[in-house]
């Protein structure tokens, strides 16, 4: 591609195209932008120095917890999605139309029904007085604790970002070729080997995007851990919502965040190189 | 005869006061014709039947004054920190907790004209600068009478006693941190009480982590009331209407009343509102006897107008807090000392409710 030619497609795209960004862009200037510009600098200005509310964030033991424990619950929960979606999103990507259509229902009716009735219905069926704990106890088993636990936390979370989880794989694992897994299997191959050695990697850029986006949607979790959760597995975003709505105190909340921003995009940062590896070498395969 | 002298002594009585206090200043709960036309005002509280208690009881003071009242909530703190701080207050008059306004006096809530309201029927104690009481309640707690059919606790100290009691306790687990959840801890650690203050707060939370495995926290009343209905905890210290709320579903639960704590909703007014007089006259409609009386008809919460009787069923009369016998059993709480020290208490209750 010579210069001139891209210059004058991007002034060609300045003129078109990106006029069509224009209302989206000042959506989000006005309410993205300008309120987590006023909470960044919030952070700075509200406090003795500019960096107290960083300091008192990282001096405070509780917060330091909490902070590992958000990440810790994020990655068991990207886990677990992956584990459960896998094999889900593959059924969906290899049967027929109409269990195909069935399928997508059972993960998009649920996606529907909005994150807090969900949680509450979780609620029903965790509590030690729920579904799951009375159906035990009539089949002579012990009571479990479930709800006010980690295990929780993560079955709720889980459920409510399964979708995200399913559709990037499912979009993936529709685009690759089943011929090449014939290929395979007419060469010799076992089908273990099959699917460790042309299945997973051509699946892979579609677990890289559903993991990130699950992964970070569980960092910001809010109802869930504090519905399902006990003390013990409160999230970050609790502890903003303390500072910020009962204590009043703007610059630490906004502190909170920024720190769990800035964690967030070291985390993409570092797993960023990785993916784009396994991008390549699928489209390599391919 | 004797009958008419009577009635007309009486009226002629009332008649006197009223004119006595119309010189001297406003009565609670009276209202001058018309006096708001055209005006509107915005209350603003924690929603549910509790609101809805409170605008039934401002219908007289809406009829008379001609106000157009509107309500908007829950109370939130920070919005009200928003509107102050820009400028642009719509909030006139605002329930809040025990804490706030004086947490808060002079910055977010305005000093109360008390010119403009009769507080003369106002329980002991209990007006601020920046605020006069909404309406009193109690912190008790209930025990599953399923686990215990007989021989139930009977006190905090068998509260806190799980070797005596073994079993879950429900305790409030929300961000606003309580110094009653201190003072009960040291009491039963063996503080004496007039040892209290200054109160050791991190002794205090350490009572209540060292039986952290028999502990739940509940974060909002609805899930308080839901943890007696559905019999997950075998004690649970609760607000007092949602108690009541429990026992009205079904709950199997006996309360407990020695030494309740006493706590209250307050009245403010923001700083910077656009018709203070409007919001006093307001809140001294709220303050009178009627008004109070259908309130706590309405919501089971019990009235701040020492004159208010109101008819209640007999559920709701066992939770009204304004009795002789209840009085009796209250516990005070030190107000004025947690106002004091609310930003080491918040910290320290911001940890423990984290889980550390």
């Amino acid at each position: 591609m010579s210069e001139p030619e891209s210059s004058s497609s991007f002034s060609r795209f300045l003129s078109g195209p990106a006029l069509l960004t224009l209302p989206a862009l000042a959506i989000l200037i006005l309410v993205m932008a300008v309120p987590l510009g006023t909470v960044i600098s919030r952070s700075f200005t509200e406090g003795e120095t500019v960096l107290e509310n960083y300091i008192w964030f990282f001096n405070t033991p509780v917060n330091i917890t909490v902070l590992i424990r958000t990440f810790r619950i994020a990655a068991v929960v990207t886990l677990v999605c992956v584990i459960v979606a896998y094999p889900y999103a593959y059924a969906m990507s290899v049967v027929g139309p109409r269990l195909r259509l069935i399928l997508i229902m059972c993960v998009l009716v649920p996606f529907w029904v909005s994150g807090v009735v969900r949680t509450l219905a979780w609620v029903i069926l965790l509590q030690d007085s729920g579904v799951i704990n009375k159906t035990l106890l009539a089949l002579g088993f012990d009571k479990v604790k479930l709800i006010r636990t980690q295990l929780g936390v993560t079955i709720g979370m889980t459920q409510i970002l399964l979708p995200f989880m399913i559709m990037p794989l499912y979009a993936v694992m529709r685009g690759i070729d089943l011929r090449l897994i014939q290929a395979a299997k007419s060469l010799g191959a076992h089908p273990v080997k099959t699917f460790f050695q042309v299945y997973l990697p051509l699946s892979l850029p579609g677990v890289f995007a559903g993991a990130t986006i699950v992964f970070i949607l569980a960092l910001g979790f809010y109802i869930t851990p504090l519905l399902l959760g006990g003390q013990q597995s409160s999230m970050l975003s609790t502890l903003v919502q303390q500072q910020v709505l009962s204590l009043l105190n703007w610059g630490r909340g906004g502190a909170m965040g920024v720190v769990l921003l800035v964690a967030t995009f070291g985390f993409l940062a570092l797993a960023a190189p990785f993916m784009r590896q396994k991008y390549k070498m699928s489209g390599g395969a391919r | 005869m004797k009958l008419k002298t009577l009635t007309g002594l009486s009226l002629a009585l009332s008649l006197g006061l009223a004119v006595q206090a119309q010189a001297e200043g406003p009565v609670a709960g009276e209202t001058a014709e018309g006096s708001l036309a055209g005006k509107t005002l915005t209350f603003v509280s924690y929603g549910g039947i509790y609101q809805d208690g409170q605008v039934a009881a401002l219908e007289d003071f809406v009829a008379k004054s001609g106000v157009t009242l509107l309500s908007d909530g829950p109370t939130e703190l920070a919005k009200i920190q928003a509107q102050v701080e820009s400028g642009n207050v719509m909030w006139d008059v605002v329930d809040t907790g025990d804490y706030m306004p004086y947490v808060h006096c002079g910055t977010l809530f305005q000093k109360l004209d008390f010119s403009k309201l009769d507080i003369s029927k106002v329980p002991e104690g209990q007006v601020g600068e920046c605020s006069v009481p909404a309406m009193n309640y109690a912190v008790m707690f209930l025990y599953n009478k399923e686990k215990w059919p007989e021989n139930g606790p009977t006190s905090w100290a068998d509260f806190f006693d799980t070797e005596k009691f073994p079993g879950t306790r429900g305790i409030p687990g929300y961000a606003e941190a309580e110094g009653y959840m201190i003072e009960l801890a040291l009491l039963n650690d063996g503080v004496a009480k007039a040892d209290l203050f200054p109160a050791d707060i991190d002794r205090g939370l350490n009572k209540w982590r060292s039986m952290r495995d028999d502990l739940v926290l509940w974060t909002t009343g609805a899930e308080s009331q839901q943890m007696m209905e559905s019999g997950e905890v075998d004690m649970v210290m609760v607000w007092s209407g949602r108690g009541k709320g429990a026992l009205e579903n079904g709950a199997n639960y006996q309360p407990v009343w020695q030494d309740w704590v006493v706590v209250k909703d307050q009245m403010t007014i923001p700083t910077g509102v656009k018709d203070v007089d409007a919001a006093h006259a307001l809140i001294n409609a709220y303050l009178g006897a009627a008004a109070q009386t259908k309130m706590a008809e309405d919501t089971s919460y019990s009235p701040i107008n020492i004159d208010a009787k109101p008819q209640v069923d007999e559920l709701t009369a066992s939770f009204m807090t304004n009795t002789p016998e209840k009085q009796a059993m209250a516990y005070n709480q030190n107000v004025q000392y947690w106002v004091d020290n609310y930003d080491v208490l918040s910290e320290k209750w911001a940890e423990f409710i984290a889980g550390n």
